[in-house]
């Protein structure tokens, strides 16, 4: 993806940072203190079983519930007061677990509304097509053009989100979140809902990603193979903990991860079999 | 782009008459498509000056600029709701501010009507911000039922506050002039109001693709997904109303030039909130996610009016027709009249020789059941 800009560096230390994050619904604790650190550049995988707190966690991250207590850095800087949409410009991205993008719009008018942050012209000034509209129409579509190609969806541009396959809206809302440019990129099971085939071509498509704009990326998947093949460190989280942390191999091999999480995977199995 | 000449055409193809050959090379966006419309709109709208002509009166140039205030009012909704996904249940709450503060600032404190305009859709803005600060945390249902309230409320308080208002005839002023052009003559004002009108649905038009209008329909689809996206929720919502609120504040303006006094447009409780409920109503006929659409609801809802005023015996069934309208448009065209006639345009565009039969027929079923009404209206009332 050379169209898509470098993120800019940070020197040496972290990108993304969650200091002692605790998250409560009513008198469910779904995160008790947890800490991560994302470098520039890395792939990280995060595991857990369901009910863990992995979207909570992307939820404290990005901006859509607030934690009771600890902080969140991007850069190094405090975050954790942010509305989503300034954590977007922070260089922040995200995708949903269940993807949904906007109905109403086409997939090109999908992508267009993705490039707002990158565009400044005020509604007066598109009312009565001032040139500063005209710039900021033109350098959209261009963008959106190459995005397009990036992630080969040409074909559907003039489609909506409703008329494509899950496969499809998926790679739409990754081609969405990529048109922010952002630093770290949270994926919430970006393998969920698509085809065997996508689900293979992901892995390699994630790392070309991350090679390209030198992004970090921070991935919850229930799919072992993309999760384990993708990843070069993860961390293991099960009731708000984080139980583990580790290259793949030696997150497989912990006994506690095995416990919560990979053991019961394989209790089942042998009890299916 | 079927049946256009483009610049590029017009020099290739020697055929093209050089008159038309000069203009499509130095108007490139002057394609022959555009032409035609644009010459099929100016003969409707002369219509109703070529019918008063012949009968020598102003009455249906009265009707026609009617229609062009009330698109400008449709516009609000259609920016609002169409596009910003709020339901707001006072736009005819918005209208009677400008109106009122119009009127206010013409015949009480003596400023032109050109001033006035701007002032009138300036008025509108801190009801506007109101509203958008309820939109934060209420949505959908909530959020129309808040509204409809805040409107009874305003209906009640400043709509009867005389010294806004006017009291009970309101502040009447005079049709504008601007420097030797007079507006008070039928076909003046006529050709006045439709030429803002249409400026304005130019505009709400382009406001649909830009940022602002993309922030906007992106919150309307998905909030989330919106915010996840760098789009700030609460401006785009606050943008629409303002810039609705805006609209509704020069149509209120206009309508007060075209009635001359506020005293009949009914802005009280209950009047406002039947009002505004048709505006809403009207604007999903129309198409309420286009700015043409503004126009179809406005022409569509007093059209149907001058039906049903020439049939008096089933006037009383006004609201169970457009109740009836909007059923079936919600279930077979949820896009509106938009809708029907971007169909129809493609089906004339593919086949022309069934597609014209078709909208011709469209358009006589349609003459059929206004001859219907206005037949059996007016026989009832007869025996």
């Amino acid at each position: 993806m050379p169209d898509v800009l470098p993120s800019e560096g940070s020197a040496g230390g972290p990108v993304l940072e969650i200091d002692a994050v605790t998250v409560r619904f009513g008198g469910i604790t779904a995160l008790d203190g947890v800490s991560m650190a994302i470098h520039p550049g890395e792939i990280v995988g995060l595991l857990g079983p369901n009910g863990a707190g992995k979207t909570t966690l992307f939820n404290a991250v990005s901006g859509f519930i607030k934690p009771e207590a600890g902080r969140v850095l991007l850069h190094g800087a405090e975050i954790q007061r942010l509305f989503p949409y300034e954590r977007v410009a922070a260089g922040l991205g995200r995708t949903f677990q269940h993807v949904r993008l906007f109905r109403g719009l086409t997939v090109e008018e999908n992508l267009l509304a993705a490039q707002h942050r990158h565009l400044s012209a005020s509604p007066l000034a598109a009312m009565l097509r001032l040139r500063s509209w005209r710039r900021d129409e033109d350098e959209a579509h261009e963008l959106v053009e190459r995005m397009l190609d990036t992630v080969n969806l040409r074909p559907w541009r003039e489609r909506y989100p409703w008329e494509l396959s899950y496969g499809t809206l998926r790679f739409l809302e990754l081609a969405a979140v990529l048109s922010l440019r952002p630093n770290v990129l949270l994926l919430d099971e970006p393998a969920t809902g698509i085809q065997q085939k996508e689900v293979e071509a992901l892995g390699p498509m994630l790392r070309r990603i991350r090679d390209d704009t030198g992004c970090a990326i921070f991935l919850i998947e229930h799919d072992m193979g993309l999760l384990m093949g993708t990843s070069e460190r993860i961390y293991a989280l099960d009731f708000g903990r984080v139980i583990a942390e580790g290259t793949p191999k030696d997150v497989s091999a912990d006994s506690q991860v095995l416990e919560s999480y990979l053991g019961r995977t394989r209790r089942e199995e042998a009890a299916g079999a | 782009m079927r049946g256009t000449i483009t610049a590029e055409d017009a020099i290739a193809e020697p055929e093209v008459r050089p008159a038309a050959r000069r203009l499509a090379v130095r108007f490139p966006g002057l394609t022959r498509r555009r032409v035609i419309t644009a010459g099929v709109l100016i003969a409707i709208g002369l219509i109703p000056v070529a019918v008063d002509a012949v009968s020598k009166s102003t009455f249906w140039q009265y009707i026609g600029a009617y229609i062009a205030v009330w698109a400008m009012l449709e516009l609000s909704v259609v920016v609002i709701t169409g596009y910003g996904g709020l339901i707001s249940l006072m736009p005819f709450t918005f209208v009677g501010i400008g109106c009122f503060a119009a009127g206010l600032a013409v015949s009480v404190w003596g400023w032109p009507f050109w001033l006035a305009v701007p002032f009138a859709a300036a008025a509108t803005m801190p009801i506007s911000i109101a509203v958008g600060a309820a939109s934060v945390r209420l949505k959908g249902l909530y959020l129309a039922i808040a509204t409809l309230t805040f409107a009874s409320a305003l209906g009640e308080t400043l709509f009867k506050w005389d010294a806004f208002t006017g009291g009970q005839a309101g502040h009447t002023i005079a049709r504008p002039t601007l420097g030797p052009l007079d507006f008070s003559g039928g076909f003046a004002f006529y050709a006045l109001t439709m030429a803002v009108a249409l400026i304005l649905i130019w505009m709400v038009h382009g406001l649909k693709s830009s940022r602002a209008g993309r922030a906007m329909l992106a919150v309307r689809d998905n909030e989330r997904e919106a915010q996840a996206l760098g789009i700030n929720a609460t401006k785009a919502k606050l943008t629409a109303l303002v810039i609705g609120g805006a609209l509704a504040g020069v149509g209120g303006a206009f309508y007060l030039a075209l009635l001359g006094s506020p005293a009949p447009a009914g802005f009280q409780s209950p009047y406002v909130d039947v009002s505004s409920v048709l505006l809403v109503v009207w604007a999903v006929i129309g198409g309420i996610e286009s700015a043409f659409g503004a126009f179809l609801g406005a022409f569509a809802l007093i059209s149907q009016q001058q039906v049903f005023q020439g049939a008096e015996k089933l006037f009383v069934f006004i609201g169970v027709y457009a109740a009836l309208v909007l059923v079936v448009f919600l279930i077979f065209r949820p896009g509106g009249f938009v809708q029907v006639v971007k169909i129809q345009a493609d089906r004339i565009r593919a086949n022309p020789a069934r597609g014209i039969p078709e909208a011709v027929g469209l358009v006589a079923i349609n003459v059929f059941v206004i001859w219907l009404i206005i037949h059996f209206g007016t026989v009832a009332s007869k025996t």
